[in-house]
């Protein structure tokens, strides 16, 4: 039973007959040197400390003098600083000079159980326990079963009820064959609008303002004699019609970690990401070449009808963006 | 004094050094204004230099031309046709020629360098002057010229912020500050310009900057970003204390971590106690060359101390 | 009145009984000690200013027109969020001074639980028996970044919001269930009407609540272990040395967190922080160049800038690059630094019980490596701001993203034996660091030089006592009033009966008025 273990370490009842005996008693008189302030001119001291108080006193005054009159923030925080600081102040001079010097000592004493404590603990522990559990496989493990189910279950709500599947949501964006490039306002954009060297943000007439759909056109050069930019020797074919008369469009959604690839330099023909630096090449299909962006920008492939408006051959032949685990190769 | 006063002046020295430089640090870097400003003559409102309205005289053309042949020909050339180390500048309009003028990037410092903006080595007069000879030299092909007097007064800042958000953050950042491009570039922060120069860069699209022509960006959009950049990106309201520059939380956190867990730093050491190991406590070492033994040590309480500091070689 | 108040208490409650432990409590007094509390008054800070913006803020993504006094932004379509965070500023009164203070207050906490953290790891406290508090600090630590990247991104302004933006990029690219855990997070794709009213809640319930949680954990395993100490006069492995939480300590720490008050408001009061008004709302389509996050999360973005363009790519999966620098390297971070006290246990071979602190300089193989590795997460912390240092000290770009790459593979390099040297050297010097006494030159009249010590300053010769043993068991013998008390008055002197009655009876006099014996 418990009590031939005797008096344990860290027992915190005084009173305790077993443990004075443990542990023997110390007197200590209470004008001992410890107990003396450290204040060598304890006035002094005190009217530093006092003076701490009066400062914090004015500025929390001056505080509320700067609430009613409305005055600036910096007035506010000024005054409640000072409050604080002559709070602070003041406290830290009286706990440090005009109390006890110290210093006091208190012990120790290990929390590592004694083999006695540890046996009592297993006792009451392991072997009441063991009555409830010995040869109740049964009811272990039909509560198992249970509380796996549970386990499991908790998740749908928790986890599943947070939002939609992907699917295919990260694949497409709102462009379509057809579209036409609209600038935020709805404006339909034709040729002309745009100056050799100038750039504008559009979006497809359904999706204005999407996060995804988002469209860098540029107008890269004056209109070249085939009639449209060249592409790099790997999307010759493929791309060949896709940059009419000098303009070209490229998704704005940096395919590093997706900020909206904003920066365009018109003398380098570059876009540069302001979040990371990617560096893409226009001329070259917005390859990167410089920074973290592992892909080029996907390329809007455009071509102006009879109106002289722009419109989209057709969507984005690959996702926008930065890479995901099912995105593949595409 | 005692040592522990010697500590003290040191510690809160250093930091008061501390938090003076990053004053300073915060006024020279930004703030708002200042930094590598040019000194540009204000933005009186240029004669307008549409000849149907002004004619040019020929006096004019001729200290145009003076300054010009001075100043510019060495690398545009005499007649303005360029060279191998400098564009032509026939037909370029008069906003170009007024753009990089006043803001200091023409005449560059030395045939080779980069151009930075700098004080503008002519007066408003001389600028416009050179802008006149320059312009007459060639049709400008619809490139624009220097506007008569752009009117600030009924733009819609609202609306110019918002153009100014998707049009020019991205290179000079959303408080204007300016920041570096690739390739040793920079987009220049748009303190310390005038509205003329606001105006002709986005129409005029110098160096790598994009051009923004009446197709992309209306007359009234451009008066509203202008309006814009010279109120609130060059006034920015900033109740909250010192902008740290306008360069985003990095500035921030450095204040936060220097000045902010500085200070408390400083607190708690002059809270808390320092270290005292068994080697500050009264050791004998050495003593002192002459061999004497320390005086100091005295005993005021039984098993109590003197704490003395014997210096070990 | 007092007395009669105290006396209700005791005698529900017990006080009287059990409470006397808690005084004579022990604290010791190292200044190293009190970076925990710099971080604990300003999570009070942080607490007791968001409660009142809580009061303001609305969560709600939804678009609303802005009417407010900040002209460039007004007849704007903002979301409420970013209009409440207008109104708060400008609109109530002292709305500016709780915003920047929350938001000074947040760097200061996380700021000092790494200068914390560093103390505790280059003086091994983390060390048995005390490795459970290094991992729920390390928790904390973790906690206390993120629940700062939420609140700064709830206002939705553009520079907050494109870290929003990333974020959603960050978990996408986490392989197998990257795109299924962004939309879990984001309701749907980005951006969505679900994260602004989410982060809030998590922002200011969810995550402060663990945290409140994890910090008394933190807080219950100090008081139970005791605190560590310095080798010192008088400390040892079985003993605690210091101040006693009656009086001494609770008017330090009192006046430490009026300080730290001090310190954040005067913050607020000099420098802005997080001026959304000038950054505008967040829109998907615009950007600000020269942004970057808080600093806490700085080494994050510097990584992502200095990673070099690797992305994996096969049998029709992708890990993006993305992953590397923002999933795998806090993941490597957060892991090595919870598991350390068992690497180093395993490496030193040191399983025993440690009270005692090392001086980093004792330690040096571990100040060094802990050394290195800081400089490591400062360089990443410098590489956040690649085009701002390119910008303000001329250079190109193109040669700040290629040195920081460089530097953050060579600067540790070079800083772990430079720390290594310095630990040893110090090592040679026991009195480094502390001011000696210097030695007065004399000539002696034949023209010979001596030196004598020189006369000790008034404040060096302070003397540290003894500690005097606080423990529950001691007797205070008080000094009788007809007794004159020499230099050393014996104990046996005194009658020892008084102890005996101060703890059946009711304390005669009260609290507050010294018994007429101990006078």
């Amino acid at each position: 039973m418990p009590d031939e273990a005797g008096a344990t370490a860290g027992s915190s009842r005084p009173d305790d007959p077993d443990r004075r005996v443990r542990i023997p008693v110390t007197s200590v008189r209470v004008d001992a040197p410890q107990f003396q302030i450290a204040a060598k001119n304890p006035r002094r001291a005190e009217l530093v400390a006092g003076s701490g108080f009066l400062l914090a006193a004015a500025g929390f005054a001056g505080f509320g003098a700067a609430y009613w009159q409305n005055w600036s923030s910096f007035w506010l925080a000024l005054t409640f600083s000072v409050g604080f600081a002559g709070l602070g102040y003041g406290m830290v001079v009286w706990g440090r000079y005009l109390m006890p010097r110290g210093p006091f000592s208190e012990s120790r004493h290990s929390l590592v159980p004694t083999g006695a404590q540890r046996e009592v603990f297993v006792q009451d522990f392991a072997i009441r326990g063991k009555v409830a559990v010995e040869r109740r496989g049964f009811l272990v493990k039909t509560l198992g079963i249970a509380s796996g189910i549970l386990g499991v279950v908790l998740a749908f709500p928790l986890l599943r009820s947070l939002g939609p599947l992907p699917e295919k949501t990260l694949r497409q964006t709102a462009w379509r064959r057809g579209s036409y490039l609209v600038d935020i306002t709805g404006r339909k954009i034709k040729t002309g609008d745009l100056e050799v060297g100038g750039f504008m943000t559009v979006f497809p007439e359904t999706d204005i303002g999407g996060a995804y759909s988002q469209t860098m056109l540029i107008r890269v050069d004056p209109p070249p004699a085939s009639g449209y930019l060249t592409p790099p020797p790997q999307f010759a074919k493929q791309r060949a019609t896709w940059a009419p008369q000098g303009y070209i469009a490229f998704s704005k959604v940096c395919t590093h970690a997706g900020c909206p690839v904003g920066l365009y330099e018109e003398l380098t023909k570059q876009m540069l990401c302001p979040c990371h630096q990617s560096l893409f090449d226009v001329t070259d299909a917005a390859i990167p070449i410089f920074g973290p962006a592992p892909r080029p920008l996907p390329q809007l492939p455009l071509y102006i009808d009879d109106e002289g408006y722009f419109r989209a051959q057709d969507g984005y032949d690959e996702p926008v963006g930065p890479g995901y685990w099912e995105r593949g190769n595409d | 004094m005692t040592a522990s006063h010697a500590f003290w002046r040191r510690a809160l020295l250093s930091f008061a050094l501390l938090v003076s430089a990053s004053f300073v640090g915060v006024f020279l870097l930004g703030g708002g204004r200042g930094g590598a400003s040019a000194v540009i003559p204000n933005g009186v409102n240029a004669a307008s230099l549409t000849s149907q309205d002004n004619p040019t005289t020929a006096s004019q053309l001729g200290l145009g031309r003076t300054l010009f042949v001075q100043n510019c020909s060495s690398c545009h050339g005499i007649g303005a046709e360029g060279g191998n180390r400098a564009p032509p500048l026939l037909g370029v309009g008069g906003a170009t020629v007024d753009l990089w003028l006043s803001s200091g990037w023409m005449p560059l410092a030395e045939p080779t360098a980069e151009p930075e903006r700098k004080p503008a080595k002519f007066d408003r007069a001389e600028v416009l002057d050179i802008v006149r000879y320059v312009t007459s030299l060639a049709p400008s092909f619809g490139n624009p010229g220097v506007p008569s007097g752009i009117d600030i007064s009924h733009a819609d800042v609202a609306e110019g912020f918002s153009l100014f958000a998707l049009n020019c953050a991205p290179c000079h950042t959303i408080t204007g500050a300016g920041d570096a491009l690739a390739g040793g570039i920079q987009a220049p922060p748009l303190h310390g310009v005038t509205k003329t120069m606001v105006w002709e860069a986005v129409r005029t699209g110098p160096g790598n900057m994009p051009r923004f022509g009446p197709g992309t960006l209306s007359p009234s959009q451009v008066v509203d970003i202008v309006g814009y950049v010279v109120k609130n990106i060059q006034h920015p309201y900033s109740p909250g204390g010192l902008s740290l520059g306008g360069v985003g939380p990095v500035a921030e956190g450095f204040v936060g971590l220097f000045v902010g867990v500085g200070a408390c730093l400083l607190a708690a050491l002059w809270v808390g106690d320092r270290t005292e190991t068994d080697e500050d406590e009264g050791r004998e070492g050495h003593g002192g060359e002459d061999g004497s033994k320390n005086p100091d040590r005295h005993r005021d309480t039984p098993g109590g101390e003197a704490e003395s500091e014997l210096a070990n070689a | 009145m007092i007395d009669a108040l105290f006396n209700w208490f005791d005698e529900r409650l017990g006080i009287s009984g059990s409470g006397r432990k808690l005084l004579n409590k022990i604290f010791p007094d190292h200044w190293s000690f009190l970076i925990g509390e710099i971080a604990l008054y300003s999570f009070i800070v942080l607490l007791g200013t968001g409660i009142f913006l809580t009061l303001y803020f609305v969560p709600s993504s939804k678009d609303v027109i802005y009417e407010g006094s900040y002209a460039p932004l007004r007849g704007q379509p903002v979301s409420e969020a970013f209009a409440s965070t207008l109104n708060l500023s400008f609109a109530v009164r002292g709305g500016l001074l709780m915003r920047q203070m929350h938001h000074w207050a947040a760097n200061i906490f996380v700021g000092s639980i790494v200068v914390h953290m560093l103390r505790i790891f280059f003086t091994g406290a983390f060390r048995k028996p005390r490795e459970i508090n290094w991992i729920v600090g390390s928790t904390l630590l973790i906690l206390a970044i993120f629940n700062g990247f939420l609140g700064y991104s709830l206002p939705d302004d553009l520079v907050s919001g494109t870290g929003i933006r990333i974020s959603f990029s960050i978990v996408e690219s986490i392989p197998l269930i990257g795109s299924y855990a962004a939309f879990f997070l984001f309701g749907g794709n980005f951006p969505g009407n679900a994260i602004i009213p989410r982060f809030f809640i998590l922002h200011v319930l969810i995550l402060p609540a663990v945290i409140v949680g994890l910090l008394s954990a933190h807080l219950g395993m100090l008081v139970r272990q005791k605190h560590t100490q310095f080798p010192g006069r008088g400390n040892t492995p079985r003993n605690v040395v210091g101040a006693p939480l009656w009086p001494t300590f609770v008017a330090k720490t009192t006046g430490f967190m009026c300080l730290t008050v001090a310190v954040t408001g005067a913050l607020s009061a000099f420098f802005q922080i997080n001026p959304v008004w000038l950054y505008g709302p967040y829109v998907p389509y615009k950007v600000s160049y020269a942004v970057q996050p808080d600093w806490y999360m700085g080494w994050l973005d510097g990584a992502l800038r200095i990673m070099p363009s690797w992305e994996i790519v096969g049998f029709g999966h992708m890990i993006p690059n993305v992953f590397f620098p923002a999933i795998l390297l806090p993941g490597i971070t957060f892991g090595v630094l919870q598991a350390w006290p068992f690497i180093e246990a395993r490496i030193t071979h040191d399983h025993a019980e440690h009270q005692i602190l090392d001086r980093p300089r004792d330690r040096p193989k571990r100040t060094a490596f802990g050394a290195a590795v800081f400089s490591f997460y400062f360089v990443l912390f410098g590489a956040s701001a690649t085009d701002v240092l390119a910008n303000y000290l001329s250079i190109s770009l193109n040669v700040v993203l290629t040195s920081f790459r460089f530097l953050a593979i060579v600067v540790p390099l070079i800083v772990y034996p430079v720390t290594y040297r310095i630990c040893k050297e110090l090592q040679q010097v026991p009195t480094a660091g502390k001011r000696k006494r210097a030695n007065v030159v004399l000539r002696s009249a034949e023209g010979g030089y001596s030196t004598v010590r020189a006369e000790q300053r008034p404040g060096d010769a302070v003397p540290r006592l003894d500690p005097l043993p606080l423990d529950e068991d001691i007797q205070f013998l008080p000094v009788p009033a007809d007794v004159v008390v020499a230099g050393n008055g014996s104990p046996e002197q005194a009658p020892p009966q008084s102890s005996a009655e101060s703890r059946s009876d009711r304390p005669r006099g009260g609290i507050f008025t010294i018994p007429r014996v101990y006078r």
